[in-house]
């Protein structure tokens, strides 16, 4: 082999695409790049197969359906839904903590996050578009244990409205108006037992409290040292946040002065108040849960949710990376 | 040459906080200072350790100074802003591996305010660029090592940036996969874009650069053009081909006619082990492992 040849440059001409760059103007907050970060994290989750849980649910809410079919028509629907959201309340828990604690330090770990905060990327809205990817989530998965709900609990209602009926045509009435004044009565009792609005309210109140809860483990996340424990000290906050109300009430009572309210206001902030959103069991067991409430609740979340954001900025904004 | 420097660092110090009970501290950067025209390659080296990936880091605006200032193209390197004409290329990037290497492109083409059929034009041209047009639809997961850093460098240029911070953007790529990208660091200079390259093979730093700054221990102890640095300024080198023995005899002699010139040495160059590799390979081996993997 010719020694020239091995020393003449073996460059093979590049052509780097020519022309300018788009001009863009820098904007101090850009929707679009947070929605292409939530974009992102959704893509991630959902890669990550977290939608086999879908299967789970799908086995307890239809399991369910035909357990227990020696209870009274009231009881076989109502455990069909204290099952179901219970299952949508545990998941939507579970995406929340595990999702959102897993975001930060792995794209540290992997260092993908030098790649994206070296663009034109503010860190608060590299913080939101991760929380929105876990929310959106969140909410898609919610809709789609929802949708399944919905549709088992209406055959399983028409199906005990169909055997009522059975029943109610094997029975004698003294007169056809007496006849029809039952079916009827037994057809609203167990159709208020069934898919109603209301009990969208208390999947509404799954999803509100999952987002709180993705706030909190965000927060957290940005000086845990590790997943395990942004994992863990979630937990406890969740915990606490259950029993803070009731904490409240016995060390507090009701003629509590004025700095103990104070201080158990600002506890309440970094420890959120999850009883609030407990509306669940009144839902189940028909209690019809005003708009106010909902209203109310919603205001929360969002407050809840600007607050840990903000938090978590303060604490990542000078984050060492 | 503009006269805005594309990177101009005043009295960089950077002192870390070290997780003990006793507040100790570790000085990374101390006191570096260093200016980067427009459309040159700079070597930045020294040892693990040395400093270089805090420099980096800080000029990026991923870590904030302790003193000392950092700007880009005039523009401070804290600010957010200042990103918008820097591309950058981490060491072992991992990128997300759930991701293809087009949609890969799409995520960071979108960070940068690309969108439509300007970000769909602009990746055709990058992935033919770093040659990945086959692997587009494929999850980074399946990357081997070298095309994951053809396509980090391709979302580090997305945007068109005027500067390129490539931190050993060769670091266990073979020598076939370095080529292609030393070749395309090369072909960025040519479009005027500003590089920094930091780097432990100081054969493709000096292959590649136009300027150098050696870190040692936090502190900037070389900096300058590397032709002036490599010089041995009282020795000559000449190479001849095609050279008979005769020839080589007179040279001999008319060198030790002369009383203060000294022969220092004679013989045939020898290549890299690299240039031969690539040319017994044709770089073909390192095409088929990625097609395998």
């Amino acid at each position: 082999m010719a020694t020239d040849s091995l020393l003449s440059s073996t460059t093979v001409p590049v052509a780097v695409p020519q022309g300018a760059p788009a001009p863009t103007r820098h904007r101090i907050f850009s929707p679009g790049r947070v929605i292409t970060i939530a974009g992102g994290t959704f893509t991630q989750l959902v890669r990550m197969k977290v939608f086999y849980f879908m299967a789970i649910f799908a086995v307890a809410v239809i399991a369910s359906s035909f357990a227990f079919a020696d209870l009274e028509t009231e009881g076989q629907l109502k455990l069909l839904k204290d099952v179901s959201l219970a299952a949508m309340s545990l998941f939507s828990m579970l995406f929340a903590i595990a999702g959102t604690a897993l975001l930060l330090p792995r794209d540290i770990e992997d260092r993908t996050i030098y790649t994206i905060l070296c663009k034109p990327v503010p860190r608060l809205e590299y913080l939101l578009g991760k929380m929105l990817g876990v929310v959106w989530l969140i909410l898609i998965s919610l809709l789609l244990m929802d949708t399944l709900f919905c549709v088992v609990l209406h055959l399983k209602t028409q199906s005990i409205i169909s055997t009522q009926m059975e029943v109610l045509s094997a029975m004698k009435f003294p007169s056809p108006d007496a006849r029809d004044a039952s079916i009827s009565q037994v057809q609203e009792t167990i159709l208020k037992q069934g898919m109603t609005w209301n009990l969208q309210f208390g999947v509404l109140a799954v999803f509100l409290k999952a987002v709180v809860l993705t706030g909190t483990t965000l927060l957290l996340s940005t000086f845990a040292s590790s997943t395990i424990f942004t994992i863990m000290s979630s937990l406890a906050v969740m915990i606490i946040g259950q029993a803070q109300s009731l904490a409240r009430d016995v060390f507090l009572g009701q003629d509590a002065s004025t700095v103990p309210r104070i201080i158990a206001g600002a506890v309440s902030l970094v420890f959120p108040d999850f009883k609030g959103f407990d509306i669940v069991d009144a839902v189940v067991s028909g209690t019809v849960v005003e708009g106010l409430i909902m209203l109310k609740m919603t205001g929360l979340t969002l407050v809840y949710m600007v607050i840990h954001l903000l938090a978590a900025y303060v604490m990542f904004s000078d984050k060492e990376i | 040459m503009s006269e805005v420097p594309a990177v101009s660092i005043q009295h960089l110090t950077r002192i870390f906080r070290l997780p003990t009970l006793r507040r100790q501290t570790v000085t990374a950067v101390q006191d570096v200072s260093f200016d980067i025209a427009a459309g040159q390659i700079y070597g930045l080296i020294g040892p693990n350790g040395s400093g270089k990936s805090t420099t980096m880091k800080v000029l990026l605006g991923l870590l904030r100074a302790t003193e000392g200032k950092c700007s880009i193209f005039g523009r401070d390197s804290a600010r957010v802003d200042s990103r918008e004409d820097v591309g950058f290329l981490p060491e072992n990037p991992y990128f997300y591996r759930h991701l293809t290497g087009r949609e890969t492109l799409v995520f960071y083409g979108k960070l940068c305010g690309i969108t439509g059929s300007a970000l769909k034009d602009r990746i055709g041209e990058l992935l033919a660029l770093v040659d990945l047009e086959h692997a587009a639809d494929r999850r980074l997961a399946g990357y081997s090592k070298g095309m994951l850093q053809r396509i980090g460098l391709a979302q580090a240029i997305i945007h068109r940036p005027r500067l390129v911070v490539l931190d050993e953007p060769t670091a266990g790529v073979d020598p076939g996969g370095s080529r292609k990208i030393r070749d395309l660091i090369l072909a960025l200079r040519e479009q005027g874009i500003t590089v920094i390259l930091s780097s432990h093979l100081l054969e493709q730093v000096q292959e590649v650069c136009d300027r150098v700054g050696i870190i040692y221990k936090g502190k900037l102890v070389k900096e300058g053009a590397l032709s002036e640095l490599m010089s041995v300024e009282d020795q000559t080198e000449i190479l001849l081909r095609n050279a008979t023995p005769e020839v080589l005899k007179a040279v001999r002699a008319l060198i030790s006619s002369h009383p203060v010139t000294d022969l220092l040495t004679m013989g045939h160059p020898r290549t890299t082990l690299e240039r031969l590799f690539l040319e017994v390979t044709d770089g073909s081996a390192v095409e088929t492992r990625e097609y395998v993997k």
